[in-house]
């Protein structure tokens, strides 16, 4: 296999994606790794195995993106992924966000479909699996392109071309190669032949090419990865907004949101139109608490469980100048700077205080440790 | 003067919240202290309040915008904050930069129906909820500050704003309910 590629390369294609080859060249010694490991665990390949295989490589290639992957295994029952797989996830546990399938059930049965034949692709022969994809490649590529004579080695590029295009979903999310592995991984597996996947190919190697039903042109495909990221987004949203769990379905969910960013934009005007008029008739005072106890309070955040990693999502990443501002208002809190108009303070709030959910329970308080040359006097004075 | 501890926590999360915090309470208490200095000399009537109060709102905004650097809606808001300020400085009126009000109660907002159809019918046209969604999100669109703009044409970004504007209400809620809380 490893010397068709290399061949492949070598060759002249007309319209191929040389980052392709250079990708599957690179995949290639990624596996030669990967199967070193995978040959001194012998698990059977079993329907599950491939899957989780796939989730090897997906964690792999992407991070924080094994959300693809797993959905289907969750959908498909197989939760076996985590006893094979010991890879570190980078990302946030994904597994909470599961609870809402937002993979309408047609693409899921869909996706389900070409799952089923490849976990027929279990550890066969060599040869025989080569062969047979080959001629369905063959078949796929003339009922495609028309051309009735195409080269073995164009096959094979056009093959993994295919592949990456008809799951594109997985694709976008930089995991495209998968089925390609998938097979490779396979046939380099030197293993007794199942003769169920030779039997099973034949009626349905066209579900391994393309999900049913769907168009296999470039935009429909860069739609359906498009969608799969919204779709990626809205879970993460999910998390953000609370009571959503029960909640299906995207327009459910975006009503949702409009309800709770009305209700926060709300409480917001409500509290500023509070502070002016405390503003206007009390002072404004704040009150002062020892620093050592800040860690304490810190420690207690409910919201440090409800609220997301904003720094660690994938779908919120901080931009390079907002962690620059986070690690420089860090600094500024250990090096404070020796300027007389800055406010020195690092503020200490409490659990209550931060917990957006308990809205009525309010015992908070505030804390500044103020600069000792008097601004915290200058601001009790400013509010007289 | 002694040395100051670490005193900010190592998990990202609450670092962020206590750096919003911070930020926001350095920049806010300030502002809200020169607000202070003039109320006291005058007489309190409708008119200063109002005037108070828009200029508090003003302040809270600005102060949610300059502590979430870095979003697309913090730098619009900041953007939309400063050009009103220099429209509207003659004029008396509260005014927020949710300029939509009227939108508030026209929403339509069916949850059974919208999810039974969609459970129910997975084959229903998908243009139908398409639209919807649509509808949807060009809503969300006018609730974000900086909605309209060229940045959110794009769904995927529409959606993180939507997230990292969230959370910051969010904090922004905590913040200003704990400094009531003080008083």
């Amino acid at each position: 296999m490893l010397h068709t590629l290399e061949s492949l390369e070598s060759c002249n294609y007309d319209g191929m994606d040389m980052t392709v080859l250079e990708r599957q060249a690179a995949r290639l010694k990624w596996q030669q790794q990967y199967y070193v490991v995978q040959n001194n665990n012998p698990v059977p390949l079993s329907a599950s195995s491939v899957p989780q295989s796939q989730g090897l490589i997906g964690s792999n290639l992407g991070s924080g993106q094994m959300v693809e992957l797993k959905r289907p295994e969750v959908f498909l029952g197989t939760d076996d992924l985590q006893d094979f797989v010991n890879l570190p996830v980078s990302g946030p546990d994904f597994g909470e966000s599961e609870k809402l399938d937002l993979v309408p059930p047609e693409a899921a049965a869909d996706y389900c479909i070409s799952r089923t034949f490849n976990c027929q692709m279990t550890t066969p022969n060599i040869a025989v699996m080569k062969e047979e994809r080959e001629d369905v490649i063959l078949e796929k590529i003339e009922s495609t392109t028309g051309s009735g004579r195409v080269s073995f080695n164009k096959r094979k590029a056009e093959a993994v071309a295919d592949h990456k295009s008809k799951d594109k979903r997985i694709r976008g999310e930089g995991e495209s190669e998968v089925k390609t592995k998938c097979s490779t991984e396979i046939s380099r597996n030197s293993s007794k032949e199942n003769s169920k996947a030779s039997e099973v190919q034949k009626p349905d190697y066209i579900h391994v090419r393309a999900r049913r039903g769907q168009a296999t042109d470039s935009h429909s495909l860069a739609e359906r990865a498009r969608r799969g990221k919204i779709s990626n987004k809205m879970k993460c949203l999910q998390d953000l907004v609370p009571g959503c769990n029960k909640i299906t379905g995207k327009a459910g969910m975006l009503d949702e949101i409009i309800n709770y960013v009305q209700s926060l934009q709300r409480q917001v005007e409500f509290l500023s139109m509070k502070i002016a008029a405390l503003n206007s008739s009390v002072e404004l005072s704040v009150q002062n608490l020892p620093m050592k106890e800040f860690p304490a309070y810190v420690a207690n955040f409910p919201a440090a469980a409800k609220l997301p990693e904003m720094a660690g999502l994938p779908c919120f990443q901080l931009n390079p100048l907002q962690k620059e501002s986070v690690r420089f208002m860090l600094n500024e809190s250990l090096h404070p700077p020796q300027t007389e108009g800055v406010a020195r303070a690092s503020v200490c709030i409490t659990e209550q205080s931060l917990s957006s959910s308990s809205m009525t329970q309010l015992q908070p308080f505030s804390t500044w440790n103020m600069d000792p040359q008097g601004l915290y006097n200058m601001y009790n004075m400013g509010f007289h | 003067m002694k040395e100051q501890r670490r005193v900010y926590p190592m998990e990202p999360r609450t670092i962020m919240q206590t750096s919003f915090a911070k930020t926001y309470l350095n920049y806010l208490l300030p502002e809200l202290a020169n607000i202070g200095k003039p109320a006291s000399s005058l007489s309190v009537d409708r008119y200063v309040d109002k005037e108070i109060e828009k200029t508090v709102r003003y302040e809270v905004d600005m102060a949610l915008a300059l502590s979430a650097q870095g979003f697309a809606w913090s730098h619009a808001l900041e953007h939309k904050l400063r050009l009103n300020v220099n429209n509207n400085n003659q004029v008396g009126k509260s005014q927020s930069y949710l300029s939509h009000d009227g939108y508030r109660n026209t929403m339509p907002v069916n949850h059974e129906p919208a999810t039974e159809k969609l459970e129910g019918n997975p084959k229903r046209s998908g243009t139908e909820a398409a639209a919807e969604e649509e509808e949807r999100l060009t809503y969300l669109r006018k609730l974000i500050p900086g909605g309209s703009g060229e940045m959110m044409l794009d769904d995927e970004i529409l959606l993180s704003e939507l997230g990292s504007y969230v959370s910051c209400l969010e904090l922004q809620v905590n913040v200003l309910r704990s400094v009531l809380q003080l008083n």
